[in-house]
């Protein structure tokens, strides 16, 4: 009966694919909304409460910081659910992109 | 274009016939913004497969909104002729669809004109299609808010 080959781990490499899959799952993940001079702010604040299902007040913030500021990181999530973010904010015209936290 | 009735989530919405052919000519537009736009990530090397997942499910997305469109607006049911004007029948997810509809064509003719800074400070017989499917499509997204938070 042939022996079954018994694969070769090599040091640190199930502590590499570990990592990557922990990093992938951690909240480091920030989603990010652009200004643009096109997008209307009252849409913004409407889309910001639509996606993230926050209140008034805390859209408003969020789209002013946008406005004033240039951008505004709106949630510091798992790469999964940043994408997921991302994917709904585009979906509504607006400029979003993902970027992971320093 | 005005919110005359409201039950449940349904909302009944008027249009002056003028209004009804100008959202009917806007909405052949869609959509307007080219696929693989928008990136997923500003970062120098983006992890490619989100990418890809992206530029589809945007891509799918727009194509059943498409269909979508064309089914509401040739279903007499929901979109017909009452006297002088016309009657728009939508519930309220409907109206959040329409929106995502009417700000990709005025996001899209935006990009068509160049990404400018607005307001446009040139308006010329090349950019004036551009400019006004932006700004109609803009009046009537800001006509569904109000009527939306009314």
């Amino acid at each position: 009966m042939a022996e079954t080959a018994t694969p070769e781990i090599l040091p640190g490499a199930g502590q590499e694919l570990e990592t990557e899959v922990k990093s992938e799952l951690e909240p480091g993940y920030l989603v990010i909304c652009w200004n643009d001079p096109v997008n209307y702010m009252d849409y913004v604040t409407h889309v910001f409460q639509r996606v993230f299902g926050w209140p008034r007040k805390k859209a408003e913030f969020h789209m002013l910081q946008v406005h004033e500021q240039g951008k505004s990181v709106l949630a510091r999530e798992s790469l999964e659910k940043a994408e997921h973010y991302v994917h709904q904010l585009q979906k509504h015209s607006l400029h979003a992109t993902m970027e992971r936290e320093e | 274009m005005k919110l005359i009735g409201r039950a449940e989530d349904r909302l009944q919405i008027e249009l002056a016939p003028r209004e009804k052919d100008l959202l009917m000519q806007l909405l052949r537009l869609y959509p307007r913004i080219p696929s693989s736009y928008q990136p997923l990530s500003k970062a120098a090397e983006p992890e490619q497969s989100g990418q890809r997942l992206l530029d589809e499910a945007l891509s799918e997305a727009r194509s059943q909104n498409k269909n979508a469109l064309q089914l509401l607006l040739a279903d007499r049911k929901r979109l017909g002729q009452q006297g002088d004007h016309w009657r728009l029948h939508l519930t309220g997810g409907e109206v959040e669809w329409l929106l995502q509809v009417l700000n990709d064509i005025r996001v899209g003719s935006w990009i068509h004109l160049g990404s400018p800074e607005l307001p446009l400070k040139v308006l010329n017989a090349q950019t004036a299609p551009d400019v006004w499917a932006m700004e109609i499509a803009g009046s009537f997204q800001m006509n569904l808010l109000e009527m939306l938070e009314s």
